[in-house]
């Protein structure tokens, strides 16, 4: 480029940058800013990359995405975006992007063991059918599966709910989503009997204080940590506490930082639970006039499979704690049992975990009683460097900020809450640690579970996309909730099924045992993500099974499939995410998918269209189906009820579900357009417009039901960045269950109108004592859950703990950011960070290569002493986004049995030099 | 060739010297400041992203340096290169 074009380009990216975030420019050079710009297309769109949901401002041209900035009006991140922000504009052009079918074929057909060969979109989707008829006749709906995404857009998450659960009958899909977010997922449909948080972004502007729990905000969510921050730099009175199992980056900006052991937050939090009523610091009125108090079963097991029959033999002794474990002494204190006593315990309740019934005030008050400062702090302090004086003295520290009453408080949570063999209760204790203080739900009060995927709040929980679920909050196992998606699906009764499906570790161990032998994966790299991958990849590979990938990179998903489709990215659609505060943002297509790749939702359409209803909507087996209204162990034959509703059995699944004449109302082209094109709409060839029309279907769930969304339309407008749901009357919904900011508030200041799980019986900590329900509609739940040890701790083999998680350059697994080769030059091979004294004492020093091991496998890797993550003795921490450095071959498939949410945090392994 | 416009916030005392030591950095240049808030707009020219997210780790290392992020950047001249079949699916 010749240098006086460069200058000018420079000028004028600096006026924009300038313009972007307020600082005031010469007249001069805003007009550079706009010649720079002037033949660029400008929309607006969200970034792909996390939770956050950043807006961010596209110009293309010529089909190309040019450049990419901060959006100045997104009130998310004010013009301001992180490094990952950055890939937005280069991700859609890596080298390795897959732009055509690719199967594994031997002398022109499909063989599993052939090589990977293009084909036409025809020819994959002729044997993806051949393959699905054949899983399908065999093994019933429970045969097949998807693996969907916290990254899939909402029309696309929809599309697939509504095609696997009205369509194939099968509750087996579920994201990856599980593995992120189900544990505060669950907690918060125990506790108010609704998802998502009460609280917003904007606490973090009214707080004095934020908390973060097991949340590395500063590498996970960078632009919110900014404003954090930012927060403080304006307000004097600030604190800001990191709880963490390691020092990392968050320390830095932090006044305290309590280093704490693995599942030792359970303790702490009862310990604050426990400081609180000692202090006289309950806010009576409030838990008086909002809250009821609740216990559940102990004896819940680890979520793993109660047999060890396809165990490799080192895991054997770890997996035999499902059947039976015996308590640690610290668990029977913390449990108010002897704790000289042998107390073995029979994991009675492993299937019904999530069962609880309602306590006393007095009950909850015993409960916690244990945990004293002295129980809590020899218990939890996790770096043996610190004394427990100054360990002490940080925890009522933490006790004085949160009690407090008139300092406002926001806790932010992520990953180490809910990757956590006890992830459910950790994420309901800290609600009741903020509900006895009546601190949430207003201004700067806010105990707020961050996520990890820009789309695990609007795609994956809002539509659905679980294995129990259905939308706006329904769930597959209550009567009336299928009844009321039948009717709006326009379906005959009883074609849903009742039985929960396989979540995403069950689906993994239902391809190993056999009973799943067709699987399609979208959005997403389960076979890198899931934990114990050594199990999956030779399960993939080795059994008769059938296993689809769509996906934009070679990813090792990709890599062990039989079918590769190849998708169409981020803004080579019309698409929309939902962020961790409610907010839904949509966005249009902006540049056409390379080659052949075609968007999820253009594939989920076209295979609707090999599949009759006839094959589908007949009588269909479901092993261990006992559900009221249905004959044991089946689904009934719903064809002739069908016919009569207007259905033909030809019919195939395209016509019944999506073509249908409501959603043709919508037609292509639409103004809303604004001359953007939908390639969607152009390859299946039809004159309606696809996105908008299931947007408007789907939102039909929500809406005058608390979750409603605005009209399509409506977040295309200029001036709208987003909204956060409820929008009731134009209006979006700031804080729930408070009265001044939310229309379904109606008796009351505060009014926890959450629907789910309000009526219960009555006990004590052990159990219910009577038979009878009592309803409390309105009020939300304090649990008291007690301590419980990791599954699996260092013993005198496996000595040291290893904790998995993400930096900031990297996003989950890394098959996009690893894309862009100069940035994973960045960031070479996955490194073990550990403590220099313990790399000593097994003769090894830092920039070491060694075996990392575990019960379930091994892996190469270096090791580091001085990185940004700096563990104390006896802890290591690995980052999961690298292919080569494969550290879910090392990590236990423990999940919390209630979210069933995987515990990647806490694997005992041992290292030695290569 | 990327060229990325990031926003530098440093205490308004430490304006002047900052302007300086950003000045300094390879491939940076300072175009805007706002002495009151301590608000200075630069610009980074980079061969590749490697670069670019090295030199945003030098410009946060900086001394008072609160805040770095990038706000802006445009691809200039980076043609989209797609392969068919990536060389190591054929080869598996
Ligand atoms: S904080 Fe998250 S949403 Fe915002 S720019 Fe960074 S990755 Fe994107």
């Amino acid at each position: 480029m010749e240098l006086s074009r460069r200058n000018f380009l420079k000028s004028g990216v600096a006026a924009a940058t300038a313009m972007a975030v307020g600082v005031p420019i010469s007249r001069i050079a805003s007009v550079a800013a706009a010649e720079t710009e002037q033949d660029w297309r400008w929309d607006k769109g969200v970034c792909r990359f996390c939770g956050v949901g950043c807006g961010i401002m596209i110009a293309t041209q010529d089909g190309k995405i040019v450049a990419t900035k901060g959006d100045p009006d997104a009130p998310v991140n004010r013009g301001l975006n992180c490094v990952k922000g950055y890939f937005n504009g280069k991700i859609l052009y890596g080298k390795d992007r897959l732009t055509q079918p690719l199967m594994r074929m031997t002398d022109g057909r499909f063989d599993k063991k052939g090589k990977f060969t293009p084909v036409t979109w025809d020819q994959a989707f002729d044997e993806m059918a051949i393959q699905f008829k054949k899983a399908y006749e065999e093994k019933g709906p429970t045969g097949i599966g998807v693996i969907g995404s916290g990254q899939w857009l909402i029309q696309e998450g929809y599309a697939m709910t509504k095609l696997m659960k009205a369509g194939f009958r099968s509750n087996n899909i579920d994201p990856n989503a599980r593995n992120c977010m189900a544990s505060a997922v669950a907690a918060f449909m125990q506790v108010f009997g609704i998802d998502e948080p009460p609280g917003n972004y904007d606490d973090i502007e009214y707080t004095d204080t934020v908390v973060a729990w097991g949340a590395n905000m500063a590498e996970a969510h960078p632009v919110l940590w900014q404003r954090v921050i930012d927060r403080r730099l304006g307000h004097s009175d600030m604190k800001i506490v990191n709880i963490t199992t390691l020092r990392n980056m968050t320390s830095e900006g932090s006044d305290l930082e309590i280093i704490i052991k693995p599942n030792t937050d359970t303790a702490l939090l009862n310990y604050l639970a426990r400081e609180i009523i000692q202090r006289d610091a309950v806010n009576q009125a409030f838990v008086d006039a909002h809250c009821v108090f609740c216990a559940g079963p102990t004896d819940i097991g680890y979520g793993m499979r109660a047999t060890d029959k396809f165990a490799f033999e080192a895991e054997k002794d770890i997996q035999a704690r499902e059947v039976e474990v015996t308590l640690t002494r610290d668990e029977a204190i913390g449990l108010g049992l002897d704790p000289e006593q042998v107390h073995t315990i029979k994991q009675a309740n492993a299937a019904t975990a999530d069962r609880h019934w309602l306590v006393g005030f007095e009950d909850f008050k015993a409960g916690v009683a244990p945990y004293t400062l002295d129980f809590v702090a020899e218990l939890a302090k996790g770096d043996a460097e610190e004394s427990l004086d100054a360990f002490k003295a940080k925890l009522m520290r933490l006790a004085d900020l949160y009690a407090d009453p008139k300092r406002k408080l926001v806790s932010f949570w992520t990953m180490g809450f809910n990757q956590h063999v006890r992830g459910t209760w950790v994420n309901e204790q800290i609600y009741s640690v903020h509900l006895l203080l009546g601190k949430i739900a207003e201004p700067g009060n806010s105990p707020f579970s961050l996520t990890g995927q820009p789309s695990a709040c609007g795609t994956a929980r809002e539509v659905g996309t679980f294995s129990h679920r259905l939308p706006a909050d329904m769930v597959v196992n209550i009567a009336k909730h299928r009844d009321i998606t039948e009717q709006t699906w326009k379906l005959p009764p009883k074609t849903l099924n009742p039985k929960v499906g396989s979540h995403i570790t069950k689906i993994m161990r239902d391809l190993e045992d056999g009973s799943m032998s067709w699987v399609w994966v979208q959005v997403n790299n389960p076979f890198q993500h899931v934990a114990n991958a050594n199990h999956w990849l030779k399960a993939a590979r080795e059994n008769d099974n059938f296993i689809v990938v769509s996906d934009a990179y070679p990813s090792i998903s990709a890599k062990v499939a039989d079918l590769i489709l190849p998708v169409a990215m981020i803004f080579e659609k019309w698409g929309g995410y939902g962020n961790a505060e409610r907010r839904t943002q949509l966005w249009r297509e902006q540049v056409p998918p390379p080659g052949e790749a075609r968007s999820d939702l253009w594939q989920i359409l076209e295979f609707s269209k090999r599949i009759t209803l006839a094959e589908v909507w007949k009588e269909q087996a479901i092993p261990g189906l006992k559900d009221e209204g249905f004959e044991e162990g089946k689904l009934p034959d719903v064809m002739a009820a069908a016919q009569e509703m207007g259905y033909q059995p030809e019919m195939t699944l395209y016509e019944a579900l999506f073509e249908t004449p409501e959603n043709k109302a919508f037609a292509w082209p639409d103004p809303v357009s604004k001359g953007h094109d939908n390639h969607t709409v152009k390859h299946l060839g039809v004159d309606w417009f696809v996105e908008k029309a299931l947007f408007e279907e789907y939102a039909g769930f929500g809406r005058g039901h608390h979750h409603d969304l605005a009209p399509f339309d409506v977040y295309y407008q200029d001036d709208v960045r987003g909204l956060r749901w409820p929008v009731v009357d134009g209006k979006e919904t700031p804080w729930r269950f408070n009265a001044k900011y939310d229309p379904y508030v109606k008796n009351g200041e505060i009014e926890f109108y959450g629907g789910a799980m309000k009526e219960l019986t009555t006990g004590n900590l052990t159990g219910p004592t009577t038979e009878e329900k009592t309803k409390f509609p309105g009020k939300a739940k304090i649990f008291f859950r007690p301590y419980a040890a990791p599954v699996e701790s260092p013993d005198g083999n496996y000595d040291l703990w290893l904790c998995t998680g993400r930096l900031l350059e990297h996003w989950h697994t890394g098959t996009m950011t690893r894309r862009v080769p100069e940035l994973h030059r960045a960031m070479p091979a996955a490194v073990l960070d550990m403590n220099e004294k313990d790399a000593e004492e097994r003769g090894l020093k830092r920039q070491d290569a060694v075996w990392i091991e575990s019960r379930r496998g091994k892996i190469k890797a270096v090791i580091e002493t001085t990185g940004r993550n700096r563990p104390p003795r006896g802890y290591s921490f690995m980052a999961f986004f690298d292919e080569s450095v494969f550290v879910n071959k090392l990590c236990i498939d423990a999940t919390c049995p209630i979210s069933k949410e995987e515990d990647f945090k806490k694997t005992a392994i041992k290292i030695y030099k290569v | 060739m990327n060229i990325s416009g990031i926003l530098v916030v440093v205490p308004p005392a430490r304006i002047e010297d900052a302007t300086r030591e950003l000045n300094a950095l390879p491939g940076v240049e300072v175009h805007h400041t706002e002495p009151s808030t301590g608000r200075i707009v630069v610009v980074q020219e980079a061969e590749t992203v490697e670069q670019e997210i090295a030199a945003l780790s030098r410009i946060k290392a900086l001394s008072g340096v609160m805040l770095a992020e990038m706000v802006y950047h445009v691809f200039d001249e980076t043609p989209p290169e797609w392969d068919a079949t990536p060389a190591e699916m054929a080869a598996s």
